[in-house]
């Protein structure tokens, strides 16, 4: 499909969203929305990966462009920064770790457990 | 003739300055090849000393980096792209997937939070923290929607990608993490896709389990730090 088209498609879905947000009676990301809108449509079939797939694909590789400017918005919070960023540094540093560590555990110990009980069903089947 | 520096405030200058910014940033990347050397970083440090030292308005730049800006919830919905290329191996693992996301995003909140309250961090600066783990456009949604300051959310979770991508093979070792599954998401959860790029080095599955952590865990991020608002009011 064009790229203009697939531009189309995923404008028009976020425009949706931001509907739908507007709508909704609590706070939620009008951007999440619009993303879960992209997967419920592909996973439900009316939109085929083929329709977005050329527009996608350029706004994931290039995602770290787009954040280019908010980030540079930063410049204005210089004097508000001062003296917390070492603070504020060291706690995205231990926050990296203690939730690397409580994902990955949950997942082993999920699996584990999973296996488990899969055992379990087999041996009271086969007794 | 018409003021010179008026120019500046032409939508063409932000832009452009942004593209070649992201462009220097992306090929000194592949120079380097070091996670310091991210392009994000490299384009804002490149723009904000051309502001600084042509003295040009922060507002200027913005007449154009907002239209970049206007393409930050179609990124954000191209993230379902990899979600859903990842479905089947997603249902076979729901469970643990799902489990490991909802506590490692739970915990991040958690102890963010514990941590600005022990250090006595006011609350403008605690708000514009809790989403740190969570991808760049996904964070932005959170702090604007709580009442946190959006450019410290996202240096927040740059820095935040890039320790996770420097301490990934690190953190694996360290913890015991044997499970590619356990290992992508883990890593992708603690820190979206610039520790995904380490996750993809690691191997196939890791790389993917990471991409897919980075929405699911976007995702119930927004829904803690929904619960988390309605609790402190």
């Amino acid at each position: 499909m064009k790229i203009l088209m697939q531009l189309a498609i995923i404008l028009l879905i976020c425009f949706l969203g931001e509907v739908i947000a507007a709508v909704l009676p609590f706070p939620f990301p009008a951007s999440v929305i619009s993303m879960l809108l992209v997967l419920t449509l592909l996973l439900w079939g009316p939109l085929k990966i083929y329709h977005i797939q050329k527009q996608a694909d350029f706004l994931l590789d290039n995602m770290g462009f787009f954040f280019v400017p908010p980030t540079v918005a930063i410049l204005g919070y210089l004097g508000y920064m001062q003296g917390k960023i070492v603070i504020v540094l060291f706690i995205c540093f231990i926050t990296v770790i203690t939730t690397f560590a409580v994902t990955s555990w949950t997942v082993t110990a999920m699996m584990k457990y999973e296996i488990r009980r899969k055992e379990r069903k087999r041996h009271a089947e086969s007794e | 003739m018409q003021n010179l520096s008026e120019l500046l405030y032409s939508p063409y200058f932000g832009v452009i300055a942004t593209i070649f910014a992201y462009q220097a940033g992306v090929s000194i990347q592949k120079k380097v090849k070091h996670p310091l050397a991210n392009p994000i970083l490299i384009a804002v440090l490149l723009i904000c000393t051309l502001l600084v030292i042509m003295d040009i308005p922060l507002e200027a730049y913005q007449e154009g980096g907002n239209l970049i800006y206007l393409f930050l919830a179609p990124a954000t919905a191209a993230l379902a792209v990899p979600i859903y290329k990842n479905w089947q191996i997603l249902r076979l693992n729901w469970k643990p997937i799902i489990a490991g996301t909802m506590a490692g995003s739970f915990s991040s909140i958690v102890i963010v939070f514990a941590l600005c309250k022990l250090f006595k961090v006011e609350e403008s600066l605690t708000l514009s923290l809790l989403s740190k783990s969570v991808t760049t456009p996904i964070a932005v949604g959170i702090t604007e929607q709580l009442g946190g300051i959006v450019p410290i959310a996202i240096a927040a979770v740059i820095f935040s990608g890039i320790t996770g991508n420097i301490m990934a093979p690190f953190l694996v070792k360290v913890f015991r993490v044997e499970d590619p599954v356990a290992q992508g998401i883990g890593i992708g959860t603690a820190s979206h896709a610039i520790g995904t790029t380490r996750a993809i080095t690691m191997g196939e599955l890791q790389g993917a389990m990471s991409g897919l952590a980075i929405g699911l865990s976007g995702l119930w991020t927004v829904f803690w730090t929904f619960l988390f608002s309605v609790w402190i009011g």
